[in-house]
Order: C-alpha cells, then structure tokens, then sequence
C-alpha cells in the first residue's frame, strides 16, 4: 500500500519536474526554491528539538549536471596554473586528474580509465573544484544546499535511499557521462549513482557528541554539541562520514563537483 | 520486517565502508608517490592568493607573513572561551621568546566570521586582549578566503544558529617560507612543544 502510494506520487510529481526543469539558465542551473533540510549531524540540546533540527537554505542556482572532462579541460587551458604540471602540491595530492593522464606516474602501468568528455570531471581536488566554480562567476555548493537539493522535498524518498544504499555498496567504476539517469523533483541530475560530489564547506564541523570529552580536543566555541538527526538514514551518515574523512588536497577516482549561485 | 531492512541496510553500509564506491586516492597507504615529502616552497600556504583586511583597514596578502616565522590561529572574534584562551596561549609563546626572537616572528590571528568581524571589531578584539606589539596581525576577509585558509590549515569550522561558531581550536606555526612546520592544541596549558618549533625556525 504505502510503495504503491509512494510511486503514485512519484508520478504526480513529474509534471513539477517539468516545471522547475523550466528554471534553467544559458549555463544549464537550475533554480532550487527557498526551503529548509535537517542536516545529519546536528545541535543536541536545541530548546525545539523539531524546529531546530531544521536549517533553512535559501533560494539558489545549482549546475544541472556536474562539471564533465570537457567543461573542466576548457577551465585548465585558459588557467595553466590548474594544469597537472602546474599545480601546487598544497592544493592537490598526487593523483590530480590521474585519469587524464596516459600512465599512471611512478610504477608506469597504464591507465584503463579512457576519459570520456560527458562524464563528471574526477580525480579533482576542493582547491581546484572550488577555482574552476569562481572562474565561472559561482561557488560549489553549501553541504546544506546539496544535501537539500538531493533531499528533493522528500518526493520518493524510500526509493532513492534504496537506490543510494545500492549505488554506495558497489565498488569504483569509471562515471559514465552526465544525465544517463533521469532528473529529480527540481530537474537535477545525477546527485547519486555517478560520482561523490565536494561541497564548500566539507570540513564543517561534524563531530559525533562525546569528542567535546576526548582527550585533547576540546574545540567548541559555540554552545552545544552534536548529535545524529536520523540514525536510520545510513545513506546520509556515509555521505557526512565521507566528507568528514576528506581534505581539500584530496582527490578521488569518484570524486567530482558542480557549482552553485545565489539566487540574489 | 523492519529489522530486515535494517539489516539489509547495515550490510549494505558494512560492505560499503570496506568495498566503498566512496574510495579517495588516499587508500593507496604504500603508494610510492606519498613517501615523497614536498618540496617546502609548493607546500606553502603562501600560495593562496586571496586579499584580508587588517585590524587598521589595509589590505594585504598571506605572502605578507613571509621572511620571517609566523604563529596563526583562527578565531572568532565574539566568542567567549576558546578564543581567548587561543591568544593567550599565543602570549604565552611569544613571552617564551627573547625580545629579538619576538621582533622576528609575526603573530597572526585570522577571524573565521565574515560577517561579525570588521576591522573595528578587530582593533576592539586587539585592545580587549591587550594586543598592542606590532609583530601582531589580525585579519578579516571574505566567506571564501576565510574556507579556503581554514582548508589549507585543516581547520574544521560551521556556523550554528545562534550565529556562533564551532571550530578546532589550533596553533599553526609557519616558517619564513609559509609551510606549516608544528600544530599546537590550542587548550592545551603547555606551549613548550610550539615554542620549541618556533626558536628552531629562529635559529
């Protein structure tokens, strides 16, 4: 009863996929209307546990799509300074875009990734992710904001934690390339099944309750300490996990990004 | 049933976490690559471009920290406990030093509000906790210099909604060339680590 009533409103809302796909700009964003998510970790002791739990995110523009090989071929061309040869070791680790390469460096074996232009950009760090946003005049995206955007205002929701569970548990294969899969309630594509995505503020302060009493950490300045908003959503706890065990030098196989804009 | 679920869901999470679709190039622990240690002048943070605002209004750049070594913390400038303490501790390290060592060395605090710290706040910050060497800097900036110094740094940071800010509270200490040399917990009522850092970079 209640999965047929979830893909009958999963039909119901197609049409406002349509409409919100209306929203989109020459560089392919999608307008994200004001709203509100309850991020995964959160304030423990907030006075309306119910309320606080919520974070408001307001209106924003968010890339369609991540950025593909090509988009970001054309962003390193005209800034040498993010070419794998230029980079600083301070905003990349070693393996910055690997899959671009013909060889894989030291131990010379080959590469078996073929770049395809029409898949997410990979093996990118935060520092490269986030210049490529600002040379197009946006920003990556609050962890708040990406987090609401794939919540898409809970339309169907048990199916696409299902579908994120099942995506996290296969092992790393190259992205295939961008819009393979349909958009969600907002007309954004491929937030689960291709790539894990950096946010601007990964290295938000997430820490689980009892760190404000492990040892040598004492590191709130703020009131409160944080706790899981919702055990059962295992999905969200690795996407929070994740970002929590990222660095901004850090690249991945499956590691990739879009940008955001504000609304204004 | 629904412990079914669950379970189909914590085993799933069980092969995830050991077979991730969420692999980073870190897992590589015996990669050669990471055994080579960078070279100092493209690890420093000096790299980073972006303009701050000083306490007295004027611009400048990290790089302005160079030529000599430099302690740096983030703070925040309105919160009661941890930042204080930060800059106490910063003290207690600069009056380690000799009167020479001490000219020798910048003493940097960046705020982590973009909002709340205008250089106003910062010479009133500066004058509360009787900062008046002039080896010290106080910085303000924009959202986005001020994430990407506290991701340089591995500073953790997030606003809660009182508008306050819960971050790691760390003692970064540079050297001449801006590469982070030594990380101090700055809770820690022991500064002797930092400030045996700072005098070997001195040297």
């Amino acid at each position: 009863m209640s999965s047929n009533k979830l893909k009958l409103i999963s039909l119901l809302a197609l049409p406002a996929a349509l409409i919100y796909g209306a929203a989109v700009s020459a560089e392919e964003m999608v307008m994200i209307p004001q709203g509100s998510v309850t991020p995964f970790f959160l304030k423990k002791d907030s006075v309306d546990s119910n309320a606080a739990s919520k974070v408001k995110v307001d209106a924003f523009w968010i890339d369609a799509a991540p950025v593909t090989n090509r988009e970001f071929q054309a962003f390193v061309s005209q800034h040498p300074d993010w070419h794998p040869t230029n980079i600083k070791k301070i905003f990349s680790d070693a393996h910055y875009l690997d899959h671009w390469k013909n060889t894989q460096g030291a131990d010379g074996t080959a590469s078996l990734d073929t770049p395809n232009p029409d898949a997410p950009v990979v093996n990118v760090s935060w520092f490269a992710a986030a210049s490529y946003c600002e040379a197009q005049d946006k920003r990556l995206p609050s962890t708040d904001e990406w987090e609401y955007t794939l919540n898409d205002n809970e339309r169907d929701k048990e199916n696409l934690q299902k579908q994120i569970i099942s995506w996290y548990s296969v092992p790393n294969r190259a992205p295939l390339a961008v819009k393979g899969q349909p958009a969600n309630g907002f007309g954004v594509f491929d937030l689960a099944g291709l790539i894990w995505e950096w946010t601007a503020d990964f290295n938000s302060y997430m820490a689980p309750p009892d760190s404000r009493n492990s040892g040598d950490k004492t590191q709130f300045c703020g009131s409160g300490s944080l706790s899981a908003s919702n055990l059962d959503d295992y999905a969200a706890f690795m996407r929070y996990s994740y970002r929590e065990s990222l660095k901004g030098s850090f690249t991945g196989k499956n590691l990739g990004f879009r940008c955001a804009k504000d609304a204004k | 049933m629904k412990t079914t679920l669950k379970h189909k869901l914590l085993l799933s999470l069980i092969l995830a976490c050991s077979y991730p679709a969420f692999a980073d190039n870190h897992e590589h622990h015996h990669h050669p690559q990471q055994a080579a240690v960078a070279a100092p002048s493209t690890d420093s943070v000096f790299n980073i471009t972006d303009n701050w605002t000083a306490a007295n209004g004027s611009s400048f750049q990290l790089s302005a920290l160079g030529g000599k070594p430099t302690v740096i913390a983030m703070v925040y400038t309105s919160c009661q406990y941890v930042c204080p303490l930060t800059v106490q501790n910063i003290k207690r390290i600069e009056r380690s030093l000799s009167v020479a060592q001490a000219a020798n060395t910048n003493f940097a605090l960046f705020s982590l509000d973009p909002e709340r710290a205008p250089p106003a706040k910062l010479a009133e910050f500066a004058k509360l906790h009787n900062i008046t060497n002039p080896s010290w800097t106080l910085a303000q900036g924009n959202a986005g210099p001020i994430r990407k110094l506290a991701v340089t740094l591995g500073v953790k940071y997030k606003k809660v909604e009182s508008g306050d800010y819960e971050h790691d509270a760390t003692i970064f200490i540079l050297d001449k060339d801006g590469v982070v040399k030594y990380q101090a917990d700055a809770m820690s009522k022991n500064m002797n680590g930092a400030s045996d850092a700072l005098k070997a970079l001195l040297k």
